[in-house]
């Protein structure tokens, strides 16, 4: 089948089989790794992406199910070589410890921030929630957000 | 990388090339959300010889409220759209608090309500709240159009009553009656959501007089299927609305259920529980009902 998406700005054209998830497609297809797969079955969340915006386990999503719409990777973040201010402020904050899940943890504060750019501690955690980090570095990424907020 | 198994794909534009399709082909399941499906599929659980994606289909993710008329929510909708929807808090704001504990953000865009009743979890968080909304599963298939009640729905953990050549197409709830108060209250291993209910508890009280007009009690994770608590239902129903009548009431519920232990929680412990967050939610639906609250 021939799946038609927006990665990052860019529009792709792509034949995949309709059993390819869109983890798949974003990690072996277009060569982003940057969306991690941690258990693969939609309760770690290390898979996130936003696709026309809202968070969503990629591992759950089939790639098909993504044409014609607006998908965004922690790769789509940054603007000429510029790091989006959330990503700023994990840097800042040292909210990264091994990395897996931070990606996952940036894209759904982005589509807080997006909706709510003056969110509450306890919207951050809740819009935070479906993203494990096994370092426990919750309170520092907690900071990181609130760091950047309006 | 965990892959999915080859199956046969279809895209039905209708609701009728969708039930063709069902009927056809050997092995065929529907897709709605896929945050239950796939996942069984990835574990090996199940193994449809197809897929039919119901995105395709028009209509299937609407919302509407005609006045006086009732609400209809097309079974495509997802968990989201549910909890965002101006229509659903105005009318049902107990769907959008069950909505608003089911799974994490990431599920709850793709989930959707059609497959989160279809799919019989005894666990299911937004079962218990259209059951005592009387709400009413309009489902098509080979012979037709049905409507099933949402106390006829489930067959067992993880089974319905439909056949495998019928599906959801959409959820008719009547419309509320005022001086209507309602609750859903979940116990998770974490807060606000995210993880399977250790034990969910919907109620709901329409106050007349200061006596109980119509009442409604429901459970999850207490038996193989959701449930209504009947008995505790008509122990509200039985005289003025005081202390001690909504924990007689807590009391009966957690009386009538039959819990399993599991890796979750104990019998013991889902009982107990039952009957703190039964109290609970009637209280806070009482207080809906006067007005003290909003929904």
């Amino acid at each position: 089948m021939i799946l038609e998406v927006t990665v990052n700005g860019e529009r792709v054209q792509k034949e995949i089989e309709p059993r390819i998830t869109l983890l798949e497609f974003l990690r072996q297809t277009l060569h982003l790794k940057g969306t991690k797969e941690g258990c693969g079955l939609g309760d770690c969340g290390t898979c996130i992406v936003l696709v026309d915006g809202k968070p969503v386990n990629s591992c759950l999503m089939l790639a098909i199910d993504a044409k014609g719409r607006q998908v965004t990777t922690i790769e789509g973040l940054s603007k000429e070589g510029d790091l989006d201010p959330v990503q700023k402020g994990f840097i800042e904050k040292g909210a990264v410890q091994c990395g897996f899940c931070t990606p996952a943890m940036i894209l759904s504060a982005k589509a807080l921030l997006a909706q709510n750019p003056a969110a509450e501690e306890e919207e951050i955690k809740q819009a935070l929630s479906g993203v494990l980090c096994r370092c426990g570095s919750y309170k520092k990424i907690i900071e990181a957000i609130e760091s950047v907020k309006k | 990388m965990k892959r999915l198994k080859h199956f046969a794909y279809f895209e039905p534009a209708s609701i009728k090339e969708a039930v063709e399709t069902l009927t056809e082909e050997d092995g065929a399941f529907p897709l709605a959300g896929g945050t239950d499906l796939l996942v069984r599929m990835k574990r090996g659980e199940i193994h449809p010889a197809a897929l039919v994606n119901l995105k395709h289909i028009r209509n299937l993710k609407k919302i509407k409220s005609e006045s006086g008329n009732g609400t209809t929510i097309g079974a495509l909708a997802s968990i989201s759209d549910i909890q965002g929807s101006p229509v659903i808090r105005a009318k049902h704001p107990l769907l959008v608090q069950a909505a608003g504990v089911v799974g994490a953000p990431s599920i709850r865009n793709l989930a959707t309500l059609g497959g989160n009743i279809g799919r019989a979890s005894p666990a299911s968080d937004m079962s218990p709240s259209l059951m005592i909304l009387q709400a009413r599963i309009l489902t098509e298939g080979p012979k037709g159009k049905r409507e099933v009640g949402m106390n006829e729905i489930f067959a067992g953990p993880g089974t319905t009553t439909l056949s495998k050549t019928e599906f959801i197409t959409a959820f008719y709830i009547p419309e509320p009656s005022p001086h209507t108060g309602t609750a859903y209250l979940k116990l998770g291993r974490r807060t606000g959501g995210g993880d399977c209910a250790l034990v969910g508890v919907a109620t709901l009280l329409t106050v007349e007089n200061d006596e109980a007009g119509a009442v409604g009690i429901a459970l999850s994770s207490v038996g193989p299927t959701p449930v209504r608590a009947l008995k505790a239902e008509e122990v509200l129903m039985s005289g003025p609305l005081d202390d001690e009548r909504l924990k007689e009431t807590a009391r009966a519920a957690a009386g009538e259920i039959n819990p399993i232990s599991d890796h979750r929680c104990s019998a013991a412990y889902r009982r107990e529980m039952v009957k703190v967050l039964t109290y609970r939610a009637l209280i806070e639906s009482l207080q809906k009902a006067r007005g003290g609250l909003p929904g």
